[in-house]
């Protein structure tokens, strides 16, 4: 978790006390933390509870009523160079005629600038990330035809490929098996060792208690920010997601139903 | 094979040819945006609304050329608006917008004396009364287009395929829609002469829609072969056209055998590619059921506010 240079203060993530109103209802309310490079935070809250707001809001894609945020000590739309927002799979167009080579190749269209085409190196870099999230040998294949599992990773890799110092995951593991899973916490792991900090939503309890450091407890207004082990407690949960929302599996891992 | 090339002795033949080829290229390659960015609807709306400016043109005896073009762009940039705000839904808005624009048109024509001919012209063009100075128009226009694709090429793709990572890295999407939605509007207007307003949809998506059961990884060849697919469908389409006319008295209509052309050559690419498919892969149907984007559901758009976001200076 050594310091990055381009973090002066040493944050990856500053949220101070961040609003943003969505129409005329308030998406989100008072949402105050920090992620420190290397750390992880999962965004726990049922569907419409503002976790995708609060991922616009860092990308800088939405106007905060009040507070601030600061991403890697910078005002948010100076930072997207930094960010690497990774979609859900399943978003995309599985007929879409693209390879994956060149959907990782799209993490560095900002480096390479408007108008100009990719060079060599461009190429090298996204090929050293498809190796890194073991795809390297599917790379022209066309990125539809890969399981829903190798797709997430290709668009790590994408992250990967852009330098990012800040990972922006919507629902990493939506759609994804164990095996998979397994993989992708893997890199991400091997990710954060590198000093690259990483924001997740998810509905996964289980995951962000293996995944993240910190949680993020929210529906619309903050629950609870902080350790996964003080924030992720069934009193929070319930505030977020109801009375009812809850279930026990297992070895005693939560899992949050969003009804 | 001189049954190919001998049609196009006569010169309005050769101009004939020159402006189908012409369009068959620039069609297909603009056309893939088009069918890639599922955007057909929208294209066709943008042939009607184009109708009015005509009509006024034409009445005055003004260039068709101009009237298109100043009412194409300004009907450009309204779409694109239209179609960001999803508070409408934007299949409504445009068939409002389109039926509403055609409407004026059809009214402005009617008053002339001469209204069915007239109607005829600008509904289903006349590619073999195209003159040099229409050549040229189109050529010029068509040149521009290619540049513009050309130029924008990865940014464009990038916005197709993954808009919401587009606009994560700060691209501004508005003003790529709004560029692409004029574009396409160029390819319409110069096309609106030669096959009309009715049938120049077919020049954008017939030729894209072919090269898309082709080309399955990558969206340049995709362009090359839908220039290919429009061009052959062109010239295609005129041979038998004429021949048809002279040979055996079916009296053809040029504009409309060019679109027949271009629809058997997706039919035909269609059943091929269907048998090929059953035969090598007989299980990937569920690959294709979730096309649409989650995160533009009505609950937490990222787009939409990423396309305000982008749009501003």
């Amino acid at each position: 978790m050594a310091d990055h240079p381009t973090t002066s203060e040493g944050t990856a993530l500053l949220l101070d006390q961040v609003t943003v109103d969505y129409g005329r209802v308030n998406a989100l309310t008072d949402i105050t933390g920090s992620v420190a490079p290397g750390q992880s935070v999962a965004l726990i809250g049922p569907n419409g509870s503002g976790k995708s707001t609060l991922l616009k809001a860092i990308l800088g894609l939405v106007p905060l009523r009040s507070g601030r945020i600061e991403v890697l000590g910078r005002a948010p739309a100076d930072a997207r160079a930094d960010v690497a927002y990774v979609p859900q799979q399943e978003s995309l167009d599985p007929e879409f005629p693209v390879s994956v080579h060149q959907v990782v190749l799209m993490g560095r269209y900002r480096n390479v600038g408007w108008v100009r085409r990719p060079g060599r190196a461009d190429r090298a870099a996204a090929h050293a990330a498809l190796e890194r999230v073991g795809l390297d040998q599917r790379s022209t294949d066309r990125f539809g035809t890969l399981s829903g599992g190798q797709r997430q990773r290709v668009l790590i890799a994408r992250a990967i490929a852009q330098e990012a110092r800040l990972l922006l995951l919507d629902e990493p593991f939506n759609g994804v098996d164990s095996t998979t899973q397994d993989l992708l916490l893997g890199v991400l792991a091997e990710l954060r060792g590198t000093g690259v900090a990483v924001v997740m939503s998810t509905h996964d309890l289980a995951v962000a208690h293996v995944a993240c450091d910190d949680a993020c407890v929210l529906n619309r207004h903050q629950v609870a920010f902080g350790p996964v082990g003080r924030s992720l407690t069934p009193d929070h949960l319930r505030q977020a997601y109801g009375p009812n929302a809850l279930a026990l599996v297992g070895d005693g891992a939560i899992v949050a139903h969003d009804h | 094979m001189r049954l190919l090339t001998d049609p196009f002795q006569a010169g309005f033949m050769q101009r004939a040819l020159i402006e189908a080829v012409l369009l068959g290229v620039v069609g297909g390659v603009v056309g893939v945006h088009v069918v890639l960015r599922r955007l057909a609807f929208m294209a066709d709306a943008l042939t009607h609304t184009v109708f009015p400016g005509m009509a006024v043109a034409f009445l005055l005896s003004g260039s068709l050329y101009v009237g298109a073009l100043v009412t194409g762009v300004a009907s450009a940039v309204l779409l694109t608006l239209l179609t960001r705000n999803r508070r409408v839904t934007s299949d409504a808005a445009l068939a409002v917008l389109l039926t509403g624009f055609f409407s004026v048109g059809v009214i402005l024509i009617s008053r002339s004396h001469t209204y069915t001919a007239d109607l005829t012209v600008l509904l289903f063009g006349r590619v073999l009364a195209v003159d040099l100075a229409e050549i040229v128009a189109t050529a010029a226009t068509g040149a521009v287009v290619l540049a513009v694709l050309w130029l924008l090429h990865k940014e464009l793709v990038l916005r197709s395929f993954d808009p919401d990572a587009a606009a994560a890295l700060g691209y501004p999407i508005g003003t790529l829609d709004l560029v692409l939605n004029i574009l396409i509007t160029l390819v319409v207007v110069s096309a609106v002469k030669a096959v009309g307003s009715v049938l120049v949809i077919a020049l954008l998506i017939t030729p894209a829609a072919t090269a898309r059961l082709l080309v399955r990884r990558h969206v340049g060849l995709m362009m090359a072969v839908a220039a290919a697919v429009g061009a052959i469908g062109g010239w295609l389409g005129l041979v038998i056209s004429y021949e048809g006319s002279l040979q055996h008295g079916w009296r053809l209509a040029s504009g409309a055998t060019i679109v027949l052309t271009l629809t058997a050559m997706f039919l035909v690419v269609l059943a091929a590619s269907a048998v090929a498919r059953r035969r090598h892969r007989p299980d990937e149907a569920t690959d294709e059921s979730t096309t649409d984007h989650p995160l533009l559901d009505p609950h937490e758009p990222l787009i939409d506010d990423a396309m305000a976001i982008g749009s501003r200076p």
